[in-house]
């Protein structure tokens, strides 16, 4: 297993680094570059040229590369081209707070999809079923900025409930309550933007189990319909769910850019926003690979919780 | 273990639903007390690039340095010199030079006291290249020297008479204090943010908290020159969806915005009292004079012809109260702006003769410009529509403004025929001759032409007023008869305020940083 897993990790490193050639490939493609893009009228030829310099734009690409990758190797992320904030640093402010929006919004439509999604399967063809199913599609159908933009409208304007902008209320001691209040419509907002695919999986999963032998074997036994998907059905959709769970592990990062963009949300998505605009190529690179990397590990994670869950996988992986 | 994953994390988000609830409860009160409070929120749609005064170049950047620092003199949108930390000052040595007087008893919000020392330090290295903002400090290819005279007393003095840097010099520079960098051998002022800690200014505010992507906080400065501050707290708050800013605003979360035209309608039953003010914009359709399908005048001036900027104008911005109508390269409120030149007032037919007349029929030309600037989009199909009338056939060519004005700036480019864009340049008409001199930085229009170099010459070493305002009159209008800039709007700016602001006219509504002075104003 840890043979495996090391394996797995060791396949990473050339696969990042076609990931980052390519990117930086497609960003030296764009027309402009970051000095370009904050160019007025006023600056002379002669001082944007500088500017270029300054941070080797007037470089070939693959120099531009090299000098990017050797900073990467030493660890050393870079600076963002606009502000020359250290971007790991701005990143582990940014990260935590988009990861204390995601985890919970998705530990919650992961919650409420299990259930949605069991009940859909247990009454499959019958009304419930299909209310389940007109809620995911109207859900899948909804764009999140819409959403957003119609809780801010009615529970932060109409009903004044909950403040529309930011994770704290600026000038104040943060507190939990003030967090919370700040915390909810985003939350919300990305619940329901989660939720309505994870029902489905999970119904499909659940409708799949039903054909297996160990139903028919507890039908046989008399088992009721209930007792079936308690104890036996809720269990085996467990294992796909698992490999769900690793592949929403990129989503820390880059789960919320449009909602944390809307409610001011100082996480990572109006960090990616405001760099892409302005082709803040160090920036775009650092949270690209970051996100690439955690693509990778999600399914590494989806695998190795796998066999995990699974002893019959567990088994014939241990075999080799 | 499947079972305990489930388990617990049913517990965590019930215990989280629950929190949730109870947040709601007690928050109530977090935000009543807020309203008592003696801050002022403005809403920001971006992190400033800059806040380094040597080199801060952009808009919220601006804004915030100019709350921190002062410059010496500013000068108003009609010319009029307003002084800051200058008492006085007076064009020396016939035009070679100005002297600056210095007002005594200013301090640093330090406590420090502000000399002559600060003005040559801040000088100095403005004027070094490398700084990135050096460009208004040289004169050809020699640079203004800053002289200590005495304590309360500077003088520039210039490589060679210019009119311009007289005017120019004094203004918009912030001036940095000199104190506390003291000893040290190197100093790198071309980042885009000071060492820390070094946020000492004479402005009215100073920096108290920036918390990157959220809010910048400010508190007065109880060593500001300019009298009792109104509002002991400023926050500059970030949102960057205009919606949700729109929304803030209305329900008071921030207690002011610059907001579009169409806004105001929705905005209206809201408590709010809107402003708008010219910011002596010039938004424009430029003509590609390396095309060779508009070398000849003739076609560019029936180009011109065929179009009507009102009707642009009333569909991009609603109502005559949100613009003015430029009809040179300068805007309409600048001093030396003259309306006795070619107007190209709509004419269909004589559009249509001209075209003839150059024996060009079959014209199709394409036209670059923002898409995703709602307002030049608009612009740009009624130009299409506007073309058509004559025979013209217009392609559209939208895409970014940065990739369209990068690809314009490329020697010998003929990728674009017309494009949409603008500029705010600022007073003095000598600015404007990185638009339009000949192998100029901005000179996107690849506009070369003796006779416009030599009026930009004689008007920056003219000290006479009367005889500057006839050189540039001339300047003007032979840009327009050259038919190479079709001026379109001077589109105002509109800020929304809750009306429990009050002061705002006498912090006075200015172009970039909004708030000339933002000490003027109070909370009702």
């Amino acid at each position: 297993m840890i043979k495996y897993i090391i394996k797995r990790l060791l396949q990473l490193i050339p696969l990042l680094f076609v990931i980052s050639f390519i990117v930086f490939f497609l960003i030296h493609l764009a027309p402009y570059d970051a000095i370009d893009a904050i160019v007025t009228p006023n600056m002379s030829v002669e001082t944007v040229e500088l500017m270029k310099q300054r941070y080797g734009l007037d470089q070939p690409f693959l120099v531009q590369y090299v000098k990017w990758l050797s900073e990467l190797l030493k660890g050393n992320m870079g600076y963002s081209l606009l502000n020359q904030q250290s971007i790991s640093a701005e990143l582990a402010t940014r990260i935590p707070n988009t990861m204390k929006l995601i985890i919970p919004a998705y530990l919650t439509a992961l919650v409420l999809s299990m259930i949605f999604g069991l009940l859909a399967a247990a009454n499959k063809g019958k009304w419930l079923d299909k209310l389940i199913d007109g809620i995911c599609s109207i859900g899948i159908a909804t764009p999140t900025f819409w959403f957003a933009m119609i809780l801010i409208y009615f529970l932060g304007y109409k009903l004044n409930l909950f403040p529309i902008i930011g994770m704290n209320t600026i000038g104040q001691t943060p507190t939990v309550g003030d967090f919370l209040k700040h915390f909810f419509m985003p939350y919300l907002v990305l619940t329901v933007a989660f939720f309505p695919d994870l029902t489905r999986y999970i119904r499909n999963s659940a409708i799949s189990q039903l054909n297996e032998d160990y139903v028919i074997v507890q039908q046989a036994f008399g088992s009721t319909k209930r007792e079936i998907f308690m104890k036996h059905i809720s269990r085996n959709v467990l294992i796909p769910v698992v490999t769900q769970i690793g592949q929403a592990l990129p989503m820390l990062v880059t789960g919320a850019i449009i909602s944390e963009s809307i409610f001011g949300w100082p996480g990572v998505g109006p960090y990616m926003m405001s760099a892409t605009k302005a082709l803040d190529y160090p920036v775009i690179m650092a949270i690209m690979l970051l996100s690439a990397t955690l693509v990778i590990l999600g399914n590494l994670l989806s695998d190795v919780l796998y066999r995990l869950v699974d002893p019959r996988i567990r088994q014939a992986g241990g075999t080799n | 273990m499947k079972k305990k994953f489930l388990g617990s994390s049913v517990v965590a988000t019930i215990g989280l639903l629950v929190l949730t609830a109870c947040g709601t409860n007690d928050d109530q009160t977090i935000s009543n007390n807020e309203t008592t409070k003696d801050t002022f929120t403005y809403a920001i749609s971006g992190d400033p690039t800059s806040l380094n005064p040597i080199n801060v170049s952009d808009r919220w950047g601006l804004t915030a340095t100019n709350m921190i620092y002062s410059p010496l003199v500013r000068v108003e949108e009609d010319g009029s010199l307003k002084y800051e930390l200058a008492d006085s000052m007076e064009t020396t040595d016939g035009g070679k030079s100005v002297t600056v007087h210095l007002k005594e008893n200013v301090k640093w919000s330090d406590g420090e006291a502000f000399t002559a020392d600060d003005v040559v330090f801040t000088y100095e290295n403005k004027v070094l290249k490398e700084n990135g903002n050096a460009d208004a400090l040289w004169i050809g290819d020699e640079p203004v020297k800053t002289e200590k005279v005495d304590e309360h007393t500077v003088k520039f003095n210039f490589p060679k008479v210019s009119a311009a840097a007289a005017n120019n010099i004094a203004t918009e520079t912030y001036i940095m204090p000199e104190h506390l960098y003291e000893g040290q051998e190197e100093i790198d002022f071309s980042g885009a943010e000071l060492a820390d800690g070094n946020e000492v200014g004479t402005g009215p505010y100073v920096l108290s908290e920036y918390k990157r992507g959220e809010y910048l906080q400010f508190k007065a400065n109880p060593n500001y020159y300019g009298g009792e501050v109104g509002v002991k707290n400023v926050t500059l708050r970030i949102i960057t969806n205009a919606d949700t800013t729109k929304v803030a605003l209305q329900k008071g979360e921030v207690d002011a915005s610059m907001v579009l035209p169409s806004d105001i309608e929705d905005l209206k039953n809201n408590n709010l009292n809107t402003f708008s003010y010219s910011e002596n914009r010039v938004g424009y359709m430029g003509l590609n004079l390396n095309s060779d399908k508009l070398s000849d005048q003739k076609v560019r001036q029936a180009i011109f012809f065929a179009l009507n900027k009102e009707d642009m104008n009333k569909a991009a911005y609603l109502s005559e109260e949100f613009y003015n109508t430029p009809n040179t390269i300068l805007p309409p409120n600048n001093p030396f702006a003259t309306t006795n030149v070619e107007t190209y007032a709509q004419n269909v037919e004589k559009s249509k003769q001209l075209l003839s007349e150059a024996g060009v029929t079959d014209l199709t030309i394409n036209l670059a410009y923002g898409s995703d600037n709602p307002e030049q989009t608009l612009q740009a199909t009624l130009i299409q529509q506007q073309l058509q009338a004559v025979g013209i056939n217009v392609e559209l060519a939208g895409g970014d403004a940065a990739a369209i004005f990068t690809e314009l700036r490329n020697p010998g480019s003929t990728k674009y025929d017309m494009f949409l864009g603008g500029y705010i340049m600022g007073n003095d008409p000598d600015l404007y001759a990185s638009l339009y001199k000949s192998g100029a930085g901005a000179n996107y229009f690849n506009y070369a032409s003796e006779k416009a170099d030599a009026l930009f010459e004689q008007g920056a070493v003219e000290l006479d007023e009367n005889k500057r305002k006839e050189i540039y009159a001339e300047l003007q209008a032979t840009i327009n008869e050259d038919a190479i800039v079709y001026p379109i709007v001077d589109n105002k700016k509109i800020l929304a305020a809750s009306k429990n602001i009050q002061g705002i006219e006498e912090a006075r509504l200015v172009p970039i940083y909004s708030f000339e002075d933002l000490s003027k104003i109070s909370l009702k």
